[in-house]
């Protein structure tokens, strides 16, 4: 069964380099001048005519350089944005981990952050709170539970994002680029919830410059190439590929690993 | 496309939450707490009372207590236009990460306003016994007029949110503009004290029935006048129709302009 229908799809922003911001100010004084400004906010096509299908519990890898339009496919995907053309089908609950730590409060604590965070996620209070001991023992923050999250340091708080954002059972999990939160030991418990998460037929749809986490990760790959799709299909040969084109470069997240990178993760 | 306010209804335990945080974090971590909020009103009050009752000698039984009766519901009314103008624009952040209907923002801060005001009213009651008022049975007349107030204020909150994302000076003529409209609404002054030829300013004024309701119920114990605050109601509901209009209109934009 398909999970994800992409068909056609473009999409384009408006270009704001020279002017930030319209003020109603400049727009009354254009008026009354009798003045039409150039559009001078030029068109940037971020996305264009892409098409693929996303079997159920299909893991789908999208790899492809800065500014090739991987973020916007997955908001996109997420309903955060709408296509200009084309036409986006998503079959089942979907969870965005595109940032981590969604509507968390500074001033608030753990406790009531992973409240706030799992209902913006679209979990019911109920289901919250069931999950609740869980996603503390996921983040393994039970000391720090109630301190407010300022408090946290950058690992916390991407540990406790990472935690709720993984319990909120989705058919469908969008990743940019969040597999690499927390020590090597948080990395591997990662590793296996997502494993399992797999096992249990989710779709799993994941950004990532770490060409080795796609390789070992993904069924599928796209590879995209400003704003359209280079290659797709089968992972190893797409990344193949894809190292060919780049020159030979290691992408910044590979070379960052470095040789001693965990078990394809 | 659905409608906002069925969108909102999918949405009540998101804006629920996001109205406690906003509360909470208003009041957390500041020894007066709460008593912040009412601060604010009991400034201003005797500031007024000072520069009309006693340098400018307005002769009025009771004028703190009349002051202090239209000021809470404005105060609502004007934080939660001016707030609610840049909720959008402040609430991007959010809008960028995760799907959710961006009218959640506006309506979370009216909301949260308007807990406020709920929870100032126990204190206004005190107050006004405090003053030597009879408060009664008329009362029960707030229930309608906080409901006109809040499809008003919804309503408009939601034009202005929209249009600040595109033009974001209208938060700052807003800011200049609300004093404007404090200034010619029946909060200082009652309105038998305006002249007949400029009774027109009242007349148009969306907030004086809602302002002169509130005073005849808390201050005079009679029910209001409903024939005006029925107008007030047919255009609250206007606003929110032409609010959700604008808002939808715009609504796909925000995650892109935010």
């Amino acid at each position: 069964m398909l999970a994800i229908e992409v068909d056609g799809v473009s999409k384009q922003f408006r270009r704001k380099t020279i002017e930030p911001t319209t003020t109603l100010k400049t727009a009354v004084v254009d008026l009354l001048r009798g003045r039409r400004r150039e559009s001078r906010a030029s068109a940037f096509q971020a996305l264009r005519d892409i098409s693929f299908t996303i079997q159920r519990g299909e893991t789908f890898g999208i790899i492809g350089r800065n500014g090739s339009g991987k973020s916007t496919l997955l908001k996109l995907l997420a309903g955060i944005y709408r296509p200009d053309a084309g036409r986006i089908r998503v079959r089942g609950r979907v969870a965005g981990l595109l940032e981590l730590g969604a509507g968390f409060h500074p001033e608030f604590s753990g406790r009531e952050n992973i409240f706030i965070n799992g209902i913006v996620l679209g979990l019911s209070k109920r289901e919250v709170r069931r999950r609740f001991d869980s996603i503390v023992g996921f983040a393994e923050l039970e000391a720090f539970i109630d301190e407010p999250v300022r408090t946290y340091s950058s690992g916390m708080y991407m540990r406790l994002g990472f935690a709720v954002a993984i319990h909120t059972d989705p058919d469908v999990l969008l990743m940019d680029e969040i597999l690499s939160v927390g020590d090597e030991a948080f990395q591997r418990k990662c590793a296996d919830k997502l494993a399992e998460l797999k096992r249990k037929d989710i779709t799993l749809v994941l950004v990532s410059h770490g060409l080795e986490t796609v390789a070992g990760w993904c069924d599928a790959v796209a590879w995209l190439d400003q704003g359209t799709i280079r290659q797709l299909g089968d992972p190893q040969k797409v990344i193949e590929l894809y190292r060919q084109a780049v020159g030979g470069q290691p992408s910044e997240a590979d070379a960052m690993q470095g040789p001693e990178s965990i078990g394809g993760f | 496309m659905r409608i906002g306010r069925s969108e909102l209804f999918a949405y009540r335990v998101l804006i629920q939450v996001l109205v406690v945080r906003d509360l909470k974090a208003r009041y957390r971590g500041s020894a007066l707490g709460f008593l912040w909020t009412f601060l604010n009103p009991i400034l201003l009050m005797a500031t007024y009372t000072l520069i009309f009752s006693v340098y400018m000698r307005i002769d009025m039984q009771n004028y703190p207590a009349f002051l202090m009766t239209g000021l809470l519901p404005w105060l609502w009314f004007s934080s939660s236009l001016l707030l609610g103008a840049t909720s959008v624009v402040e609430g991007g952040g959010l809008l960028k990460k995760v799907f959710f209907p961006p009218q959640v923002l506006p309506a979370v801060t009216v909301l949260t306003n308007f807990a406020n005001f709920l929870f100032s009213l126990p204190l206004l009651v005190g107050f006004l016994l405090l003053f030597g008022v009879r408060v009664g049975w008329s009362l029960v007349a707030l229930l309608p007029l906080m409901l006109i107030q809040l499809v008003l204020t919804y309503g408009l909150t939601l034009i202005v949110s929209a249009v600040t994302v595109r033009y974001r000076d209208v938060a700052q003529l807003l800011a200049s503009f609300l004093p404007v409209w404090f200034f010619l609404s029946p909060v200082l002054y009652p309105p038998n004290l305006v002249p007949p030829k400029f009774a027109a300013l009242l007349t148009l004024n969306l907030m004086a029935p809602l302002l002169m309701g509130y005073q005849s119920v808390l201050l005079y114990n009679t029910l209001p006048v409903w024939t005006p605050l029925g107008i007030v109601a047919g255009v609250a509901v206007g606003a929110i129709l032409l609010g959700t209009l604008v808002f939808n209109r715009f609504r796909w934009t925000f995650a892109e302009e935010v």
